[in-house]
């Protein structure tokens, strides 16, 4: 079955937390998604790429910043700009 | 021509009775994208090339656009500024859990760029209207509610109706 990137981003959101630290792994990312766990490990790369996902010893979970960007709303297509960062002063 | 009601008596064209067409097929081709987006915008390529790319799948990162599109990563980067100018993306920013701030560049939501443009225009219309009742003033009008102030070189004139 194919599946979305942002699909794996949202139940990525779904099955871990960034506050709590809490992770899940690739295996039952796909089993929860009924993918193929190839597939859907690449899409979690491209997704820590973003800033969006974070691998731990544990496993993997999303970040603050792709549950920022899941309460944006938008339908689904994002550029992510992790060049662009402002540390602040 | 496009008539409504009765053909009692039989509709004529130069005195020869016309057919009624019952078999119509309006076909109006959708507008290519791509030249929407050259014409309405004067994008050139690159911009181009990243806004259908923004249109496709995601989340991507910058350097992903910039791999599959074959530019370099600040070409991509300041194309997705332009067409934020443009209106035709959104851009956001996401707080880092390092500190520091992402930004995302999203496309726009279709229905509320249409809603917002339709209320631009309304709103347009009606301080165009207001502009031009308000310059609908006749010399005699203005003479009557400014009998102590001149009459400005140019304006509206009044004319007798017949």
């Amino acid at each position: 079955m194919t599946v979305r990137r942002r699909q794996v981003l949202e139940r990525l959101a779904a099955m871990s937390d960034a506050d709590a630290e809490c992770t899940t792994t690739v295996g039952e990312l796909a089993a929860s998604l009924e993918a193929e766990e190839d597939r859907v490990a690449k899409h979690v790369e491209r997704l820590a790429a973003c800033d969006l996902a974070l691998h731990r010893p544990t496993g993997v979970r999303v970040t603050v910043t792709g549950e920022e960007l899941l309460a944006l709303d938008t339908d689904g297509t994002v550029v992510v700009d992790p060049s662009a960062v402002d540390a602040g002063p | 021509m496009l008539a409504l009601g009765s053909d009692d008596p039989p509709m004529a064209c130069h005195d020869e009775p016309m057919e009624p067409v019952t078999d119509v097929e309006m076909e109006v081709e959708p507008p290519d994208v791509r030249q929407v987006l050259l014409d309405a915008f004067g994008l050139p390529k690159a911009g181009l090339d990243i806004c259908l790319c923004v249109i496709g799948e995601g989340p991507l990162s910058a350097s992903e656009v910039a791999d599959a599109l074959g530019y370099d990563r600040s070409t991509v980067t300041r194309y997705l500024n332009k067409l934020v100018d443009l209106g035709l993306l959104r851009r956001s920013e996401l707080n880092r859990e390092d500190g520091g701030i992402v930004k995302a560049y999203h496309s726009v939501d279709l229905e509320r760029m249409r809603r917002d443009t339709l209320i631009g225009f309304y709103l347009w219309a009606g301080e165009a209207a207001s502009l031009i009742e308000e310059a609908n003033v006749t010399k005699q009008d203005y003479l009557e509610e400014n009998p102590d102030r001149e009459l400005p070189d140019v304006f509206w004139e009044s004319f007798p109706e017949d």
